[in-house]
């Protein structure tokens, strides 16, 4: 079976500025994939082109067996592609109940079933309690929760995660962890951006390590964590020497 | 889980009702024709701002130019009545449908635009708007259009007499404009719209075509305020650019929503209710003889309410509803 993202060869050139170069990931179906690096690394850059956020300078990118390269960010969305954003863009003014309502619309123009399915999200991500309550009056975690709820309602095939997991208490991350356990196993294939290293570490099934716009490295994670190129990306060449 | 919400929605319409029913029976009471003047204005800048509110308070495109469909909704059934004899009814409508088709070839560059440049656009057009009729000669130019009104009818939609029938026909329109928001409201458009306005990057990762949405939010709100212009100039029996285009009633539609609450059900409804008659009645009594006192008082209320209530006079509501609730 062919993969369910793919991107070829892609670049992104922000003036003179290359965030990505020549990057070619796959994400096979169901498989959680972290994708990693130091600050700086182009994890965001791709994260965006994949999202259709912005096209590819160069190169093209393929969903579900699909060219979907030159697609905006609403028609990915409607092919299934969920995303979070690394800084929360909730519907400030709306409840949560409504925020995931606007993915639900997606797939149900009906209101009726739209509202039952956001009930059924907020039921799957823990959220139920806190329905009537205006986004605004969230909490940080929450908020992080609300978005990825607000991206399952969609029923997404591919689950983009920006660094969802990245500021909360050891504590928050481990419901976070289970969450996303709990996202593959309702059959969506995951593929999240995550600085640290320790939580997502366990949690992947497969790590991609991106320095400097390029792909550095990609295996199981204990393999990656080992690399002495990933040592040195993060941690300087002196390191890297010893490992 | 969601009896709440459909109770809510529920109670919106009974009060509603109740409210229409105390309406429509006003004039059993009022026999001054200069407060029935003032009724059937505030009952057009109600319905007005209700459809301004839908494409600047719900979905968030702050327009000041909306007195360019105001005038488009007047002039087309004047132009189509006085030289082709067609029935003001469907003048409305046509107005109506010109209005909404120009507010999305308008929409198509300006949605591209963000913020102030989107404002400062529509208050523009507007003015193009305006001159254009000021020097078109076929449409009567500065002169504007005078309507032959003989007798009362209303096939033709003209009373001499009474002002009743423009009260209950201003009733029903602001019945309408409130209708189509409250349906809205709970409806794909609705949530769509919310969405584009609390964050347009974000609505478009959940699949909503922002650009699509912002047109279809002008085209419903540039429809229903030019159903008020023809209304306006079946009225007043005379038009001219100023008289139906002038800037004031971009601004007469926009702060009744802003000040009973932008983006709201009520809000529109309620900031008329108290604008519209102060408007006219500090006009009457204090305006005549001290030049522009009145509009000293109405900048001061203006400046009051937004700096007690920034969310709007329904706030005042809304707030000690969400205490009940949360208990």
């Amino acid at each position: 079976m062919t993969a369910l993202l793919e991107t070829r060869g892609v670049w992104q050139r922000f003036g003179g500025l290359v965030a990505n170069s020549d990057v070619s990931i796959s994400v096979g179906r169901g498989e959680i994939v972290g994708l990693i690096g130091p600050n700086g690394a182009g994890k965001s850059t791709l994260f965006n082109l994949i999202a259709g956020v912005l096209p590819p300078t160069q190169g093209s990118i393929w969903f579900d067996g699909q060219d979907v390269t030159n697609l905006p960010a609403a028609e990915r969305c409607q092919r299934g592609v969920g995303r979070t954003f690394q800084v929360v863009k909730s519907f400030e003014t709306m409840t949560v109940v409504d925020n995931v309502i606007v993915g639900a619309l997606v797939r149900n123009t009906v209101m009726r079933v739209a509202r039952r399915k956001a009930y059924e999200v907020l039921e799957f991500t823990g959220l139920a309690a806190r329905a009537d309550v205006l986004a605004s009056d969230l909490v940080p975690a929450e908020k992080r929760r609300l978005e990825v709820a607000r991206a399952l309602a969609t029923e997404p095939k591919l689950l983009l995660l920006d660094e969802v997991l990245t500021g909360l208490t050891p504590t928050e991350a481990q419901t976070g962890v289970a969450l996303v356990r709990k996202v593959r196993d309702a059959g969506i294939t995951v593929l999240m951006v995550e600085h640290v290293m320790e939580i997502v570490m366990p949690l992947v099934d497969r790590a991609i390590v991106l320095d400097l716009g390029k792909v550095l490295v990609e295996g199981k994670p204990a393999d990656v964590v080992r690399d002495p190129k990933v040592i040195k990306a993060y941690l300087g060449d002196r390191h890297a020497v010893g490992a | 889980m969601d009896k709440n919400f459909a109770a809510r929605r529920r109670r919106d319409l009974i009060i509603a009702a109740v409210l229409t029913a105390l309406a429509a029976s006003a004039p059993l009471f009022v026999k001054n024709v200069y407060i029935q003047n003032i009724l059937v204005l505030t009952l057009m800048y109600a319905a007005l701002s209700q459809s301004w509110n839908i494409l600047s308070g719900y979905c968030g495109q702050i327009s000041l130019g909306h007195a360019l469909y105001f005038g488009i909704g007047a002039y087309t059934t004047e132009l189509l009545f006085t030289k082709f004899g067609v029935l003001p009814w469907f003048g409305m409508l046509a107005g109506g449908g010109i209005a909404a088709v120009i507010a999305m070839g308008l929409g198509y560059p300006f949605f591209r635009l963000r913020g102030h440049y989107f404002v400062i656009a529509t208050i523009v057009i507007a003015e193009i708007g305006l001159l254009l009729f000021q020097n078109w000669e076929w449409a009567g130019a500065a002169l504007g259009i005078t309507i032959d009104v003989r007798g009362d009818s209303w096939l033709k939609f003209q009373f001499m007499r009474s002002k009743l029938p423009y009260f209950y026909f201003a009733l029903a329109l602001c019945c309408l404009a409130w209708f189509v928001t409250w349906w809205l409201e709970d409806s794909k458009w609705g949530f769509w719209w919310r969405a584009v306005k609390d964050n347009p990057e974000a609505a478009e990762s959940l699949g909503v075509v922002v650009f699509n949405s912002k047109m279809g939010a002008a085209a419903v709100s540039a429809f229903l305020v030019a159903i008020g212009g023809a209304f306006y100039a079946q009225f007043l029996a005379y038009i001219d650019p100023e008289s139906v285009m002038g800037f004031q009633f971009s601004l007469l539609m926009a702060l009744p929503a802003v000040l009973g609450g932008i983006g709201t059900l009520w809000g529109p409804v309620l900031g008329a209710a108290i604008l519209i008659p102060m408007t006219e009645l500090t006009r009457s009594y204090i305006g005549g003889s001290g030049r522009g006192v009145d509009l000293i008082v109405y900048g001061t209320l203006i400046v009051a309410i937004s700096l007690a209530l920034p969310q709007g006079l329904v706030s005042l509501f809304a707030r000690s509803k969400a205490k009940g609730a949360t208990r």
